[in-house]
């Protein structure tokens, strides 16, 4: 899902960084009053975390498989600053040490997966954990994976409006939305039922290492992410 | 110049290259940036072009497919766009290469911090997660199924979870005891421990005041 360097123009990342920085200054606003000893290691062991969970192979029905996310799982049990920060951090490693993704697209893939991706999940966790907990866990890590999927493919697809020559021809990335939206959207609906069964199965593993208290009192480490928002 | 210097030519030399049109000019541009790559060059070529491989080729066989079918063909935007790409990759893998990351991120020692912290768990990760495909390649002889597979990936992903949280409160230790974290702050200074008040004792009359028995 990333997207790499040299295929969004700078009318897209310029002001893409714009708004990532406010939203790091905001989710790091409450990070920096606390910043002690348990704080700044807690960041980096999250953002190994979110590089180790995009190293994990999801199945998918068919023999394939595709990279998980991990940003629902952080962001339900860590809050969606913390979940924020990590992947933004995440991103900006693996862009400068592999070469995937890219400084150019860093604010567009922090903001697609990072943010929408964190705010989803909990969002949608909130909404639904009344009914069925686990239900409510496996929509907000599909969400997490469907809407930055189709944020992704929203920017890309624009890049032919606002970055062409005269004679049409484009400058950036060619495709518009007519082919990004299912190309980028249809696979990640697979993915993202892939990245559900898997968060299901580690919110389980965290209830069951008592990580999460019993729903019955829906405070703790969950709940606590949740407040953190 | 100190890391931080390259750190931000670096980050200008991105935003530069992404508003140049002229597919000569970035030919020239990645000419001068092989050159000054010095001995490492072909190597650093080697890595950006792996790097930039799967994705460049599916556009580029995707826009000649589609292109060629509408009858709008420009080679120009091909070679435009995979010389961008190359370049910045090759940027990208130079700097790296020349330049200590957690050296460039000094100017903030959190991040300078974190940094350091996160690069040495993700190799450990990273490590780990290799042991973990090894052992499930070598338990299946043949095609693991679905159930297998997930099965997997949720013991990849909780060995995960689990290690982050034990290893951030086993830093936060190290961390403590190598002197990172001022236990101190926030305590009031120091003050000179006050002299204890003299305890009272009856004055021992010398000789020349001492009564006398007449």
């Amino acid at each position: 899902m990333h997207i790499p360097d040299g295929f969004l123009s700078p009318q897209t990342y310029l002001p893409a960084y714009a708004a990532a920085g406010l939203a790091w200054a905001w989710a790091a606003r409450g990070l920096r009053r606390t910043l002690d000893e348990e704080t700044v290691p807690r960041l980096a062991a999250m953002t190994a975390l979110a590089y180790g969970l995009g190293l994990v192979m999801v199945p998918i029905p068919g023999g394939t498989s595709g990279h998980a996310l991990g940003v629902a799982m952080l962001a339900l049990l860590f809050g969606v600053r913390l979940s924020f920060l990590a992947y933004s951090l995440v991103l900006a490693l693996q862009s400068l040490l592999f070469g995937a993704g890219g400084i150019t697209a860093l604010a567009v893939n922090a903001l697609a997966m990072g943010l929408a991706g964190s705010i989803a999940a909990v969002l949608a966790f909130r909404g639904l954990r009344r009914m069925n907990e686990t239900a409510a866990v496996a929509v907000a890590a599909w969400l997490s994976v469907v809407l930055p999927g189709f944020l992704v493919a929203l920017a890309l697809g624009v890049q032919p409006l606002i970055a062409h020559k005269e004679d049409g021809t484009p400058l950036f990335f060619p495709f518009g939305f007519s082919i990004t939206l299912p190309a980028v959207l249809v696979p990640h609906l697979f993915i993202g039922a892939g990245e559900a069964v898997l968060t299901v199965l580690v919110w389980r593993f965290a209830q069951a290492r008592k990580w999460l208290p019993s729903p019955a009192r829906g405070r703790g480490v969950g709940g606590e992410g949740l407040e953190r928002l | 110049m100190t890391a931080t210097h390259w750190l931000l030519a670096y980050l200008a030399a991105v935003v530069a290259v992404t508003f140049i049109h002229a597919p000569w000019f970035l030919a020239v541009l990645l000419a001068l940036a092989l050159a000054a790559s010095g001995a490492a060059r072909w190597r650093i070529v080697q890595r950006a072009v792996l790097a930039g491989l799967t994705f460049n080729l599916t556009v580029s066989l995707g826009y000649a497919t589609v292109a060629l079918w509408q009858g709008n063909f420009s080679a120009q935007y091909l070679l435009l766009v995979n010389l961008r790409v190359l370049l910045l990759l090759q940027l990208g893998f130079w700097f790296v290469a020349r330049v200590n990351l957690i050296e460039a991120c000094r100017f903030s020692p959190t991040l300078s911090f974190v940094v350091t912290l996160a690069a040495g768990q993700i190799e450990a990760f990273s490590r780990a997660l290799r042991d973990f495909r090894l052992a499930f390649v070598s338990r299946h002889a043949a095609a693991p199924a679905l159930p297998a597979r997930a099965r997997h990936a949720a013991a990849q992903a909780g060995h995960l979870l689990d290690k982050s949280v034990c290893m951030a409160a086993e830093t936060a230790l190290a961390m403590r005891s190598r002197g990172c974290f001022d236990d101190y702050a926030g305590l009031p200074m120091l003050q000179p421990a006050p002299q204890p008040a003299p305890v009272w004792r009856p004055r021992r009359p010398d000789a020349a005041t001492a009564y006398r028995k007449p």
